[in-house]
């Protein structure tokens, strides 16, 4: 049976576990909902309050950047990459610039490398602290949701310092980045993460002996380190199973062949031991951003900036604050891309989720759904799932524009 | 006869506690803000005072959508019957000396009631609103419901004991002399727990909890009904403070011995809403500083903990009398 088949089945297998539950017993979980930041809908199939199957129907968020970007040039590609996600926004323009560097002969300076350590890893203790608050808001605990994310500010001002954005930070270009240092910015940065460690110590205190916390995050989310591992999930979620896997150390990038990252794992795989990793990576990025802004080499920043790239394929990836991301790229010579593919980790991690859900209450969904730090808006590529069919297929650029075609053709609103 | 009206719609009935609901709305926001280092409320009134007074407005001119699926009539009527539940219930309570202005000799029992049919109510509109949230919710509230009724009436049963009485005034004459917190202590913690579950706010926001299933059984609700059941909500949170300062805190009475008829009742007003208000002041900072725990974990707490620590007020003070 081929793969194709063997998905089929169990699609088919689904929709028709789905006619027998009554409709009662269907809650719906979005594309609206006040756990979800980005629209995404989840079937969840309840008996009382236990979870019996939990389907995800992506999609909402697709946007077409993929195709979008193969209409720019290599530097405006850059730009748009960055737009796919706003958490992460700095490891997608990175991924992209890194896979368009392997392509080239452009050596990045050390001194770039560098500063690409420094914002990626304050990128990282950003997000990781963004989700972490918002742990706090899934359980219905606003106070710490409120407390981490005034703390998370401080990252954001640095970030705004160096970069001149908050969010989007339009930093990282082919060969380097676009602006250096600014004065002083070694003080800055030792009081922010002075102030950081401080307080993640608080709240790895907190979490760790709360008890409601505890109740609502230990145990919670478990799932076989067997069963999850072949539905590939990336990141912290592959850490917590006691997987070490990071692409920062298998495959070192920036700097971090010179500052590398003590990677952390644990054996519990539930949503405590997801928050345990994720504050101890916040405590490792603030000790690699303090070791990189202490030993930063001098030089320049970055290279001429190509405006052509050589024919070929190139791949590459990064370890976003949320798992491995993704780049395909090919390039037929010209100034512009030809095709682009982008693999985000909450892609590769939707599954687990989904899976890891099964046997919990309704209670859960929220904590361990968004356990894995979704980002839906990365997610949506060209995939289309078609539940009430019981198809999927992907679509090629080509055969969607046939089905276009033939859908028009079939409802009669091409030929008025 | 028009004395009697005019306290029960106005002063210290209906309109006086609607007043509190709003002041308690805006004390709870703003002390979940400080707590949270936000604002709170601002612009409405000095220090966003009259926030909460603006929302009520806004709320009740906003479209009222019906869902095609909802039991229409009571959909539409529910909420003010609601809303009348607890405003019945404040009747009750002592404010301006130590009788309330419908007390009688057993309305501790129309207390207890009043609690019980607020949350069939509440069971009811959601039923009629219709909506799988709804359902899930209902299933939550009555569950949680069960687990602290009956930790809420022992609870309630400490006051009964020490004054020998069912009615609310004999209670607060008891205490006179020394408040029942200082002989049942146990029960008036047990009270606020049950309170803050019988509140629906964290950590017992279960059959609300708005990151699983959105708003609840309140979730179908828009307009002038939604404000009817926010209302309600505060005015719940007035109610049961109420309570508690009248059963435990000696209701409005204050250490002061006042001949005069009016600087008394003046006194007594001032004494009974430091009460309230402290009582209510007490129940935000718990509810700010937890998070929520699921049905089962709650139903095990209430079962479990409370209710045996309930028995053992009740025991002791057996023992001791």
């Amino acid at each position: 049976m081929s793969r194709d088949d063997s998905l089929e089945k169990s699609l088919k297998e689904t929709t028709a576990g789905l006619i027998q539950y009554s409709p009662e017993g269907l809650v719906p979980f979005g594309p609206v909902h006040p756990a979800l930041k980005e629209p995404e809908y989840f079937k969840i199939i309840l008996e009382g309050e236990k979870i019996v199957q939990v389907i995800p129907r992506i999609g909402y968020a697709h946007r077409g950047i993929e195709r979008a970007v193969q209409e720019r040039t290599w530097i405006q590609a850059i730009y748009l990459v960055e737009r796919i996600c706003g958490i992460c926004s700095f490891s997608h323009s990175l991924a992209f610039v890194q896979t368009v560097e392997s392509l080239t002969e452009y050596e990045v300076p050390r001194r770039a490398r560098y500063i690409r350590l420094i914002i990626a890893e304050l990128e990282r203790i950003h997000s990781h602290l963004l989700w972490l608050g918002l742990v706090g808001y899934w359980t219905g605990f606003d106070t710490l949701f409120m407390w981490i994310w005034r703390d998370r500010e401080r990252v954001l001002d640095l970030i705004e310092l160096i970069t001149g954005n908050r969010i989007h930070k339009s930093y990282a270009t082919i060969t380097g980045v676009r602006r250096d240092l600014p004065e002083n910015i070694e003080r800055h940065i030792q009081d922010a993460m002075r102030y950081l460690t401080e307080r993640v110590n608080f709240y790895k205190m907190v979490v760790n002996s709360e008890a409601t916390i505890l109740t609502r995050t230990k145990g919670i989310g478990w799932i076989s380190p067997d069963v999850a591992v072949k539905l590939c999930p990336v990141g912290p979620l592959l850490r917590c199973m006691g997987f070490k896997r990071d692409v920062r150390v298998d495959d070192p990038y920036a700097a971090y062949d010179e500052i590398v990252p003590d990677v952390k794992t644990s054996t519990d795989s539930d949503v405590l031991s997801l928050i345990n990793i994720r504050l101890a990576e916040v405590e490792d990025s603030i000790r690699m951003i303090l070791e990189a802004i202490t030993g930063i080499p001098t030089g320049p920043i970055k290279t001429t900036i190509p405006r052509t790239v050589p024919r070929g394929d190139g791949m590459g990836h990064v370890e976003a604050p949320r798992g491995e991301l993704f780049y395909f790229v090919r390039s037929e010579g010209g100034n512009r891309p030809v095709r682009v593919k982008i693999r985000t980790p909450t892609l590769a991690n939707i599954l687990t989720a989904t899976e890891m859900l099964k046997g919990h209450t309704l209670a859960d969904v929220p904590v361990v759904l968004t356990g894995m730090d979704p980002c839906f808006g990365c997610m949506d590529r060209l995939t289309v799932i078609d539940l009430d069919k019981g198809k999927e297929w992907q679509i090629t650029g080509e055969q969607l524009r046939k089905y276009g075609i033939e859908w028009y053709k079939r409802n009669g609103v091409g030929e008025k | 006869m028009m004395t009697w009206i005019f306290q029960l719609l106005v002063f210290p009935g209906l309109t006086f506690f609607v007043w509190i609901a709003f002041a308690f709305e805006w004390l709870e926001r703003k002390t979940a803000a400080k707590i949270q280092s936000r604002v709170g409320p601002l612009t409405a009134g000095p220090k966003g005072l009259f926030q909460p007074v603006a929302d009520y407005f806004k709320l009740i001119f906003k479209e009222e959508i019906v869902p095609r699926y909802s039991d229409k009539f009571v959909f539409l009527y529910g909420p003010p019957l609601y809303f009348s539940v607890p405003t019945i219930g404040a009747a009750f309570i002592p404010v301006l000396g130590m009788t309330g202005v419908l007390s009688h000799t057993y309305d501790l029992l129309f207390i207890l009631f009043i609690l019980a049919f607020s949350v069939l109510m509440a069971s009811i509109l959601g039923y009629a609103a219709g909506g799988r949230y709804a359902t899930i919710s209902i299933g939550r509230l009555v569950l949680q419901y069960t687990s602290y009724e009956v930790p809420l009436i022992l609870s309630i049963l400490a006051p009964v004991m020490l004054s020998r009485s069912l009615s609310l005034s004999k209670i607060v004459e008891s205490q006179t002399n020394l408040w029942y917190v200082f002989y049942a202590p146990i029960s008036f913690a047990v009270f606020l727990i049950v309170s803050l579950a019988e509140l629906e706010k964290p950590p017992f926001d279960i059959p609300s909890a708005k990151t699983e299933i959105v708003a609840g059984w309140m979730t179908e609700f828009s307009g002038r009904a939604l404000a009817y059941i926010k209302l309600t909500k505060n005015l719940n949170y007035v109610f049961l403070s109420a309570l508690a300062t009248t059963l435990y805190l000696g209701g409005p009475l204050l250490p002061i011995n006042i001949q005069d008829d009016f600087i008394r009742s003046a006194v007594n007003l001032a004494g009974f809403l430091l009460k309230t208000f402290s009582v209510g002041f007490l129940i935000f900072v718990i509810k700010s500083a937890l998070a929520r725990i699921k049905i089962e974990q709650a139903t095990s707490l209430l079962w479990t903990i409370t209710t045996p620590l309930s028995f053992l007020q009740l025991l002791i003070i057996i023992i001791l009398r």
